[in-house]
């Protein structure tokens, strides 16, 4: 079942992008936190104490749990528009990011 | 590139470009004031009109409503010639004002004489076992998926806390051909019916009301009123949750994919206790809000709150504050006379009295049971950006920390990248009920810029090593 709901918007043109080398399908612009949740990858990154898994919350920019990386840089992914070829890091990225 | 050095001087910059802010900005541009309207967003509407994407191509002959007035909404600035600052972060307002943002590529600092604060509300959400599992979202997080970005949240889903939120996304998600599993209000059905007669003063809200209830009995959704979720573990392929009824104590197993929870909102104060505006505490009101007089100015000069900011009174109500707040400021500013003052705000002020009776009934609609605070398991996290929980906040008051900043230094609470916002309203109600004083008594967290994460090389900036001022070093 596609989650998208149709009637009302068009989409923009099919693209792919990248998350741990998995390729995901969406259509460009469409807003990265929404897109991994209905893909079922809704476990975006650790908490830093517990350790414990923790995805997309509040979608409007306050609570920050929907951090990832792109390009190796860390962003709340609720406040990014899907770009072809984008690259996504999930997970325990904190190890996987290049530390200055 | 950096551009902290290019500096551009505003008579107003309107923070948030939602109905209020909006309306306000209006109202300065057309009494000839320079206005900037700053929003995080790609366009007007704030979190209720929220945009869709840009590249959405809209169907002509399928509109939803909250996307044609969002439209108007960026018609409306734009005929206005109000300058724009869409996907700008503001991180840090300091006095005199200077208001500093960032977006995906710079930092920029603007300076104003006057500030509308029009950055609304985010939702409560009062924790319980389970609530951190990914797959767990807020209702507001349901409506912003629904309406502005054209998804259905998931195939399977359990709607649960209480107030208008509930009804509102059960409504959505049927209406474009999901299924709920179930709703689990906190409120019971005659709490409901009781609130008619107040809501009912809100005819267009009202009717909207009364349709969304009307597909959740046509849909045949399983309503579990006066109930409160109590637990949620992750299980093969979803989650299980047990649900409690807080009348008679039974308790109930449903099993869904995702659970969307909310208990009202509360406004967001980053910027007023950034600039030490003084506060006050009104449960009815949504919690801390900026301590504002009958025209919405703030304790700090020059400073205004527009919208649920001042308190919780919804969208309708939105566009009238943002007007009052502006009309005060035009008046402070001596650009309309006293005569034209006192018309006008009359005029607003009994426009907005008529909402107030409907705040005020969804307000307790949105009213948190006690034993929704009291039956929260000590090891469920408080705090989700520290992973602080219930024990060790408590452990802290034992130990002297008798408030709420006090609490964060000693733990950590309120530290982490939300800088409180979705803790501090639970926290404050667990010691309140734990040392059974009230609320205002534990004070609020100091704002402490950034208030948003801003990265760090944007802040930095490009300068030559010569132009560093050099200090003397401490002696030893």
């Amino acid at each position: 079942m596609d989650l998208r709901v149709s009637s009302y918007f068009d989409r923009s043109k099919k693209v792919n992008i990248n998350v741990n080398n998995m390729k995901i399908e969406a259509y460009e612009g469409e807003c990265l936190a929404v897109v991994l949740f209905v893909n079922k990858i809704k476990k975006l990154r650790l908490s830093p104490k517990k350790k414990q898994s923790r995805g997309m919350f509040c979608l409007m920019g306050s609570c920050q749990e929907c951090a990832v990386l792109i390009d190796d840089k860390k962003v709340i992914s609720c406040n990014v528009f899907i770009k072809d070829g984008m690259k996504i890091k999930v997970g325990d990225f904190d190890k996987q990011q290049n530390k200055i | 590139m950096i551009l902290i050095n290019n500096k551009t001087k505003y008579d107003v910059i309107v923070i948030g470009a939602g109905p209020s802010g909006v309306s306000s900005a209006i109202n300065c541009a057309k009494r000839g004031l320079k206005v900037l309207i700053v929003d995080s967003n790609h366009e007007a509407g704030g979190q209720i009109y929220r945009a869709p994407p840009k590249t959405y191509k809209s169907i002509p002959k399928n509109k939803l409503e909250e996307n044609e007035i969002q439209k108007k909404m960026s018609i409306e600035l734009k005929n206005y010639q109000i300058e724009t600052a869409y996907n700008h972060t503001v991180w840090q307002v300091s006095p005199g004002f200077k208001v500093n943002a960032f977006n995906d590529f710079s930092t920029i600092q603007w300076e104003t004489k006057s500030l509308i604060i029009a950055t609304g509300t985010y939702e409560k959400i009062i924790p319980f076992e389970g609530w951190t599992i990914p797959g767990v979202i807020g209702l507001a997080a349901c409506t912003v998926m629904l309406k502005s970005h054209h998804f259905i949240p998931s195939k399977k889903i359990i709607l649960a806390g209480n107030g208008p939120l509930l009804i509102l996304v059960a409504y959505y998600i049927s209406k474009f051909g999901g299924k709920v599993d179930a709703i689990v209000d906190t409120c019971s059905k005659l709490d409901w019916i009781r609130s008619t007669l107040s809501l009912i003063t809100n005819q267009k809200n009202f009717n909207d009301g009364i349709k969304w209830i009307f597909k959740i009995f046509l849909n045949r959704i399983p309503v579990h009123s006066n109930c409160k979720i109590e637990k949620a573990v992750e299980v093969d392929g979803g989650i299980k949750v047990k649900i409690l009824n807080l009348k008679t104590g039974e308790y109930k197993n449903i099993f869904s994919e995702t659970i969307a929870i909310g208990h009202g909102l509360t406004p967001s104060t980053d910027i007023t206790r950034l600039l030490r505006a003084e506060h006050i505490y009104d449960e009815h009101k949504g919690g801390w809000i900026a301590k504002v007089d009958r025209f919405l100015r703030s304790s700090v000069n020059g400073v205004y709150l527009a919208g649920d900011g001042a308190g919780i009174s919804g969208a309708l109500a939105a566009s009238d504050k943002g007007l009052l707040a502006s009309t005060a400021l035009l008046y402070d500013k001596k650009i309309i006379s006293k005569k034209e003052f006192d018309t006008n705000t009359r005029k607003i002020k009994k426009k907005l009295d008529k909402y107030e009776v409907f705040a005020k009934a969804i307000s307790k609609l949105n009213s948190i049971p006690k034993k929704l605070i009291e039956n929260i398991h000590e090891d469920t996290i408080i705090c989700r950006c520290e992973d602080i929980t219930k024990k060790e906040i408590l452990s802290a008051v034992d130990q002297g920390a008798k408030d709420i900043n006090q609490i964060k230094s000693w733990t950590r609470l309120g530290m982490g990248p939300c800088q409180g916002r979705t803790c501090q309203y639970t926290a404050s109600k667990i010691i309140a009920e734990y040392l059974n004083c009230e609320i205002e008594n534990l004070g609020y967290l100091t704002g402490r810029s950034p208030i948003r994460p801003v990265p760090i090389d944007r802040v930095l900036g490009d300068f030559d090593y010569e132009k560093i001022t050099k200090v003397e070093a401490a002696p030893l």
